[in-house]
């Protein structure tokens, strides 16, 4: 009854409960953690240009290039149980078929915020620095975290931001479309427990987002009057070159 | 030991066999249920790869949920490429169609620099909703995993497992 095989196999049940039952409570209690997060997007501006997929191709598609200014606050997201937040700001845009399709949507541009307490990984955002900052001390570098320097996780301020991916339609034609949307969401990646999205209404302690959308039309296709600039993809300071999978 | 397997009595034995049956089978159970439930035929996985750090590590356990075929955009989901059994976990960057179409994905690593295109089957440029999608993760437990991950790549520890469990049934006489 009290060899030393039933009490490590005693002492080892014990730990699985515990460890369950904390893990269980610490899943549950984000719940009793207040947020109210609230951001402000603006389309800086669009253009759709024809390009290729890849260099390679034969078929050429029309890309639409945007660019946007971010004010957001989301530090009330970031609590005990969160390890990292995924940002991304979407467009959707109508469908070729809206009566029976719903609109599409893709990713512009994310960024991975995580927690102060996060192991320190690569794959994180690294903050570009203020630009009105730039011109009054061009000395100042960016302070190489996921926030503004002085800020918090959670605050991000971009302006005049290029986006990471371009926009497509899968018919390769998407001049003309009307209403379009920018939309910024986010995914809460916690320590342990469920993953929450962006929610839009309140619920109990979780006030929804105030704000992070920009209406838009896709304008008509562009001759060759397009500055090069303007078309670039910026990836910012994370470096992400794994291969796939 | 075969002195103690010896001394059992038939029915005993096949008490003991019936029990150690039972378990199996109560797990066995238990995990069809849950797939029953989540809608998917493998409703907890474990991440195998490093394509989706910070937010995943190999060894994390994922639970998935299949019931909700309006995937949107930025949710993870573990897919299936066409012809191969390796579940890949990846997060849907883009989706078009839905409604009366089916509903097409493209998925990205987060630590990878490029989508999955090269990942799909020749000819595939999007992952369908409705076929290649095991499910979307909707939670997480950190590290649990990892022992999966450790039998599949050292094989004699599968075989040490059972034979300790084998043992530890048989030479417990309750």
């Amino acid at each position: 009854m009290h060899n030393t095989l039933t009490r490590v196999q005693n002492v080892f049940g014990f730990f699985t409960s515990v460890a369950f039952a904390v893990a269980a409570g610490i899943a549950m209690s984000v719940l009793l953690s207040p947020q109210a997060p609230s951001a402000s997007l603006e389309l800086k501006n669009v253009q759709v240009v024809k390009g290729r997929p890849h260099y390679y191709s034969t078929k050429r598609e029309e890309y639409a290039h945007v660019k946007f200014d971010l004010d957001a606050d989301l530090t009330s997201l970031f609590n005990w149980n969160t390890k990292q937040l995924y940002l991304s700001i979407t467009a959707s845009y109508p469908s070729s078929d809206p009566s029976t399709i719903p609109p599409s949507e893709a990713v512009i541009w994310d960024a991975i915020i995580p927690s102060d307490y996060a192991p320190l990984h690569p794959n994180t955002y690294i903050h570009p620095a203020s630009k009105a900052k730039k011109s009054a001390k061009p000395k100042k570098k960016e302070s190489g975290k996921p926030y503004p320097a002085g800020g918090s996780p959670g605050i991000v301020r971009l302006e005049n931001q290029k986006p990471k991916y371009q926009i497509t339609d899968v018919s390769g034609k998407i001049a003309k479309r009307g209403n379009a949307t920018l939309s910024l969401h986010w995914n809460v990646q916690p320590w342990v427990g469920a993953l929450v999205w962006t929610n839009k209404n309140s619920i109990g302690r979780w006030q929804g987002l105030q704000g992070g959308e920009a209406k838009f039309d896709f304008p008509p296709l562009k001759g060759t009057e397009v500055k090069k600039d303007d078309l670039k993809t910026e990836t910012g300071g994370e470096r992400n070159r794994g291969s796939p999978a | 030991m075969f002195g103690s397997l010896a001394s059992l009595q038939p029915r005993q034995l096949a008490a003991q066999v019936l029990n150690f049956a039972l378990v199996l089978s109560t797990a066995f159970m238990l995990w069809k249920g849950l797939s029953v439930f989540a809608d998917s035929s493998s409703p907890i996985v474990v991440v195998l790869s490093g394509s989706m750090e910070p937010a995943f590590q190999r060894g994390d356990l994922l639970f998935l949920w299949n019931r909700g075929q309006e995937t949107q955009v930025g949710e993870v989901v573990v897919y299936n490429v066409r012809g191969k059994d390796i579940p890949i976990v990846h997060r849907v960057i883009q989706r078009f169609g839905g409604g009366s179409t089916p509903l097409q994905l493209l998925t990205k690593g987060d630590n990878n620099a490029a989508d999955d295109t090269e990942l799909y089957a020749r000819g595939q440029s999007y992952l369908d909703r409705s076929q290649d999608v095991i499910g979307s993760v909707v939670g997480y437990v950190p590290f649990v995993g990892y022992v999966t991950i450790l039998l599949s790549e050292y094989p004699w520890l599968k075989t040490a497992m059972l034979v300790f469990m084998a043992l530890t049934v048989v030479l417990q006489r309750e």
